[in-house]
C-alpha cells in the first residue's frame, strides 16, 4: 500500500521516512477546546502565574478541593469502611456496570430520606465520581439537532461534554440581584423542540446559593411546559449553611422528571475516592418510556467504573458516619463564608452581591472604575497570583466576564491572608481619583 | 417552532403540545401536576436513537447478562462463568498482599483523598515508566505516561484522540469489541482484519494491508491476545511494526495481559519497536496482579523517535483527561509501592494456575470432538474454540449454543459473533483447574446430548 514515499532510502530501519497519517489535526481542535476550558487547565495557567521566587505560602481559593486543610478531613467511619471493604478482598473483581447491588441499594435509601416516594436501587446507577455521572448524562442525551439548556454561570465541565458529544449548549442567566436564581423568561426564550434538558446545580457552583422550595417548583414547572428533563446537579447536597435547607430537585420529580448527580466527594470530603452517581427521579416513568434508562445503561456497559471496593465500602460509609461529623464540617464552612462575606465589603474594587449560604463557592464582581489596569478577570486572576500568590478562578472560566469565583473551603487563618493579600492588591491597583 | 411564551398557566395542557397522547402516555389522570399525558416530552425521540437501540449489541458485559439470563435459577451446580477474565473471586487467585498492603496503608496516610491531576499522580507516572522501561531498550519518561481508570478508559481516551471526519481505524477479528463500541460512538470508521486461527492466531497482513488507505489513523493490536490465547513473536510484531510504518499509522498495543505467560513465547512488549513505528500502549493492574475491579490503568506512549510530537496526541490526551475521571487518587499514590514491593513468587502462583487450567481446558477441547481448537493457548486468559455446528443437533449458532448450555448445564461462555467470530466461542481458563474442569466435562456432556443423530 503506497503512501507516496517511493523508494527505500536512509535512516535507521532503511526506510523513507513515512507519511504519517494521524497527523492531522481536526478533531484535536475539540478536544482542544474541551480540554482548555476545563477548571484543571485554567488552574494550571494561575499556577504558572505565581511568581517562583515567592516566599510566602500560596493562598488556593480558586478550585473546590478543600482536602489540602487539615480541619476538611474525611470521616474516619468512611476510611474504616473503605479500609474493611479492601481487606475483604470481596471486591477485588469487576462490578456490574450498573454498580455494586448493595451500594445502589443504600444510596437509594439514602437519597429517599429527602423525597416524597421510595427510588429503588435500580434507579441508582454508580458512576466513578460526578465527573462521570455528567460524562454519562450528557452521552446519553446527544442525538443530532438535540441542545441542552446550561447555567451561566456555571460548572464548564457541561460546556467540555457537550462540545465533545455534538451537543448543542444554550445558556440561560443567574440573576445576581436575585440570589442567582434561574432567570426562567431565559430558559423559555432559549428553548425549543430539540431541547431535551436543562442543568440545575443547587446548592450552586460557582454561586453559593441555595434555592427556595417556590423557585424550584418554578423550574420544574418551567421544564414540564417545555417538555424537558432537569438534570440536578447536587454534588453539594446537604452543604447549605444559611437560612435555607437543602431541597432536592426530585420532591418535585411528578412535575417534570429529574435526574440527579451526586457523589461522596464534597459531603464527605473525599474528591479522589471517585465515587458518584446518577439517581432517575421519575416516579411517573416518563425517563423510562423515553428509554433514557436504558440509553445509560447502555453507556455504562462500555464505560470504566468507580473501584468496586469503594462501592462495597458505600453502605458502611452511609451509615457510620455520625451526624456531628457533617455538623462540624457545616459549621467551618459557614465561618469561613460568613468572613468571606464580610472582609469582601472592605476591598474597594471587589463586590459580592449575594452572600453565600451553601456549596463552597462565591462569585464576586470585579468593579473595573474602581481598579486599574486589568483588561478583563482572567488578567485580573492572573497578576493576583503573580503579585500576591492568592489563587482566584476567573468568571470568563464559567461563563462570567469580568467576576471571580472564591472558594472559602479553606481554613480560617489562610482565608484571612488571601483576603488581606487580596485587599492589599486591589488598594496598589485602585483608580487614582481624577 | 412553537415559541413558548408563557401564559402564566401551567397546570394545563401545555401550547403546542396537543392532549392527543402521541408520545404513548395512556393514563387519563389529569390531577393537576400528576400524570400528565399531555405533555410532549421532548427527550422522548432519543430512544430511537444510537444509544437505546444498539448498546445491547455494543458490549461483552451486554451478551453476558443475557446469556446468564438463561441460567436456570433452581439449578444444582455452582454457575461456571467461564465468559469472562475475572479470576479476582478464587482465593487461589487472590492478589499480591503486597499490593493490598500498599492500598490500605496509602488511604491511611489520608493525604490522598484529593483530585489527581487529570493525568496522574506524577510518582505514580513515573513508577510506570520505570516498571515499563525495563523491558525495553530506551528509557520512558514519566511524560510518556498517562493514567485512566482501567485498562478501560484507556480505550476510552485513546479512540477520541485518534477520531477525525473520514479517518478509519483498523481492528483485528476476532477482537475485543469494547473498540467497536467506542469507534462507533466516536464516528471513526472500523475496518477489520483477520487473525489467523492457522497461524498461531498471527495477523493477516496482507488483509490489514488491503484494508488501509489514506484515512487510516491507526491499528489495533492485542498481546498476549485476548480472545485468542497467542503471544505474538519478536519476528512477527517487527513485521507489524514494519506495516505500520508503510502505512504511515501508529500502533495501539493493548497489552493489558502483559505477565501473564506461560507457553514458551515470551512477551514482548511492542514499545520495543517503537522507533519503526510510533505505539500507544495500554496496560493496567487488573490483570496481571488480579484486580479488575481497582480500576487503574493507564497509556504509555512510546515514540523515541518523537513522531507523536508534532501531532500533539500527548495535549490530545492531556486534554481528554482533563475533563474525564481518574483512577482513585489513593489507588494511584499507592502505585510505586506496588510496582516495587510485588514479589515475582506472586506472578509465579498466578501464571502457574493459569498454565495448569489452560492445559486441561485445551486437553478436553481436544478430546470433544465437536469443538475444536487450532492453536493451544499460550497467555491471557482465553482460547477461542470452534464449533462444530455440523455434527451437532438443534443448534442455530454459537449464541444459541451459549444460551442453551447456560440454561441446561449453567455454564457461561462468550459468544464469537460478539468477538467478530460467528459459530466460534471464547473461554476462559482463568479459574481454579479443578471448576476448569468440571467446566469442559459438562460442555462435552452438553455437545454429546446434542448430537446429530
Amino acid at each position: 500500500m503506497e503512501n507516496g514515499n517511493g523508494s527505500r532510502g536512509d535512516d535507521d530501519v532503511g526506510v523513507t521516512r513515512p507519511r504519517w497519517r494521524f497527523s492531522r489535526p481536526s478533531r484535536g481542535t475539540q478536544l482542544t477546546a474541551a480540554g482548555t476550558r476545563s477548571i484543571r487547565a485554567v488552574l494550571g495557567r494561575l499556577n504558572s502565574s505565581v511568581d517562583p521566587s515567592e516566599t510566602r505560602p500560596v493562598v488556593r481559593l480558586a478550585n473546590g478541593d478543600p482536602t489540602a486543610t487539615a480541619c476538611f478531613q474525611t470521616a474516619p467511619e468512611a476510611e474504616d469502611a473503605v479500609v474493611d471493604a479492601l481487606r475483604s478482598r470481596e471486591h477485588n473483581g469487576y462490578s456490574n456496570s450498573t454498580g455494586e447491588p448493595h451500594a445502589r441499594s443504600a444510596i437509594a435509601e439514602y437519597l429517599s430520606r429527602d423525597l416524597p416516594y421510595e427510588l429503588s436501587p435500580d434507579d441508582i446507577y454508580l458512576t466513578s465520581g460526578c465527573v462521570q455521572a455528567v460524562e454519562i448524562m450528557i452521552s446519553a442525551l446527544a442525538q443530532p439537532g438535540a441542545n441542552i439548556l446550561l447555567p451561566k454561570p456555571g460548572f464548564p465541565l457541561y460546556e467540555a461534554r457537550t462540545m465533545f458529544s455534538h451537543l448543542e449548549d444554550r445558556h440561560f442567566d443567574l440573576i445576581p440581584e436575585r440570589g442567582w436564581e434561574v432567570d426562567l423568561e431565559s430558559v423559555k426564550a432559549l428553548a425549543d423542540d430539540n431541547t431535551v434538558a436543562i442543568v440545575i446545580i443547587n446548592p450552586g457552583n460557582p454561586c453559593g446559593s441555595v434555592y427556595s422550595q417556590d423557585h424550584l417548583a418554578q423550574i420544574a414547572e418551567t421544564a414540564r411546559e417545555l417538555g424537558i428533563m432537569i438534570i440536578a446537579d447536587e454534588v453539594y447536597a446537604h452543604l447549605a449553611f444559611g437560612d435555607r435547607p437543602f431541597i432536592p430537585m426530585g420532591v418535585f420529580a411528578k412535575i417534570a422528571p429529574v435526574v440527579t448527580l451526586g457523589s461522596i466527594s464534597k459531603r464527605w470530603l473525599v474528591p479522589g475516592w471517585r465515587l458518584g452517581w446518577i439517581a432517575m427521579c421519575d416516579p411517573d416513568g416518563v425517563l423510562k418510556e423515553a428509554k433514557v434508562d436504558q440509553s445509560i445503561q447502555n453507556y455504562t456497559n462500555i464505560s470504566t467504573d468507580p473501584a468496586t471496593f469503594v462501592q462495597g465500602a458505600v453502605p458502611q460509609i452511609i451509615d457510620n458516619t455520625k451526624q456531628e461529623y457533617f455538623n462540624k464540617i457545616l459549621g467551618l464552612l459557614k465561618n469561613s463564608a460568613d468572613l468571606l462575606f464580610s472582609k469582601i465589603k472592605d476591598i474597594k474594587g471587589i463586590t459580592c452581591p449575594h452572600k453565600p449560604e451553601g456549596s463552597m463557592f462565591v462569585m464576586v464582581k470585579l468593579d473595573f472604575a474602581a481598579l486599574d489596569g486589568f483588561s478583563d478577570d482572567v488578567d485580573f486572576c492572573c497578576r493576583l497570583a503573580k503579585e500576591e500568590s492568592v489563587l482566584v478562578m476567573p468568571g470568563t472560566a464559567l461563563g462570567m466576564k469580568n467576576w471571580g469565583r472564591i472558594t472559602f473551603a479553606i481554613d480560617l487563618p489562610s482565608l484571612e491572608d488571601g483576603l488581606e493579600r487580596m485587599k492589599s492588591f486591589c488598594a496598589r491597583h485602585a483608580k487614582v481619583e481624577a | 417552532m412553537a415559541t413558548h411564551q408563557s401564559n402564566g398557566h401551567i397546570a394545563t395542557a401545555d401550547k403546542g403540545h396537543s392532549a392527543a397522547a402521541q408520545n404513548g402516555h395512556s393514563n387519563g389522570k389529569s390531577n393537576g401536576h400528576a400524570v400528565a399525558p399531555e405533555v410532549e416530552w421532548n427527550f422522548a425521540r432519543a430512544k430511537d436513537g444510537v444509544l437505546a437501540t444498539t448498546g445491547a449489541n455494543m458490549s461483552i458485559r451486554a451478551i453476558r447478562y443475557k446469556i446468564s439470563a438463561s441460567v436456570q435459577d433452581d439449578g444444582p451446580r455452582p454457575v461456571l462463568p467461564l465468559a469472562h477474565g475475572d479470576p479476582s473471586m478464587f482465593p487461589a487467585f487472590r492478589t499480591a498482599v503486597e499490593a493490598e498492603d500498599a492500598v490500605a496503608a496509602t488511604l491511611r496516610t489520608g493525604e490522598f483523598n484529593c483530585y489527581p491531576a487529570g493525568v496522574g499522580l506524577p510518582a505514580a507516572r513515573s513508577a510506570v515508566a520505570e516498571h515499563l522501561s525495563k523491558d525495553l531498550p530506551y528509557q520512558l519518561s514519566a511524560d510518556d505516561i498517562f493514567l485512566t481508570a482501567g485498562g478501560t478508559q484507556a480505550i476510552e481516551v485513546v479512540i477520541p484522540v485518534l477520531a477525525q471526519p473520514g479517518a478509519n481505524i483498523l481492528l483485528p477479528r476476532p477482537g475485543y469489541p469494547n473498540y467497536e463500541a467506542r469507534a462507533g460512538f466516536n464516528r471513526l470508521e472500523i475496518r477489520h482484519f483477520d487473525l489467523l486461527p492457522d497461524k498461531g492466531w498471527e495477523i493477516d497482513i496482507n488483509s490489514l494491508e488491503s484494508i488501509a488507505d489514506k484515512n487510516t489513523t491507526a491499528m489495533v493490536i492485542i498481546n498476549p491476545n485476548n480472545p485468542c490465547g497467542s503471544v505474538y513473536s519478536y519476528e512477527h510484531l517487527a513485521k507489524v511494526a514494519e506495516v505500520a510504518r508503510k502505512l504511515g499509522i501508529l500502533v495501539i498495543a493493548d497489552e493489558v495481559y502483559g505477565k501473564l505467560v506461560f507457553g514458551g513465547a515470551p512477551f514482548i512488549p511492542m514499545g520495543v519497536f517503537g522507533h519503526i513505528a510510533p505505539v500507544l500502549s495500554i496496560g493496567s493492574l487488573s490483570k496481571s496482579w488480579i484486580v479488575p475491579g481497582w480500576r487503574l490503568g493507564w497509556v504509555a506512549v512510546y515514540d523515541p523517535k518523537k513522531i507523536l510530537q508534532e501531532t500533539k496526541i500527548a495535549t490530545s490526551i492531556t486534554n481528554y483527561l482533563n475533563v474525564s475521571t481518574d483512577p482513585a487518587t489513593f489507588i494511584q499514590g499507592a502505585l510505586p509501592k506496588i510496582l516495587e514491593n510485588t514479589k515475582e513468587d506472586f506472578f509465579k502462583r498466578i501464571i502457574a494456575l493459569l498454565k495448569e487450567s489452560s492445559e486441561i481446558c485445551y486437553k478436553d477441547i481436544k478430546e470433544n470432538r465437536y469443538i475444536s481448537c487450532p492453536h493451544k493457548p499460550e497467555g491471557s486468559m482465553f482460547v477461542m474454540v470452534k464449533l462444530n455446528l455440523h455434527l451437532l443437533e438443534g443448534i442455530q449458532d454459537d449464541i444459541d449454543f451459549c444460551c442453551k448450555l447456560a440454561k441446561e448445564e449453567s455454564v457461561i461462555l462468550c459468544p464469537g459473533s460478539v468477538l467478530g467470530m460467528e459459530n466460534w466461542v471464547r473461554i476462559t481458563f482463568a479459574i481454579v483447574p479443578s471448576s476448569i474442569q468440571d467446566g469442559v466435562e459438562r460442555i462435552k456432556s452438553f455437545c454429546q446430548r446434542h448430537k446429530k443423530k
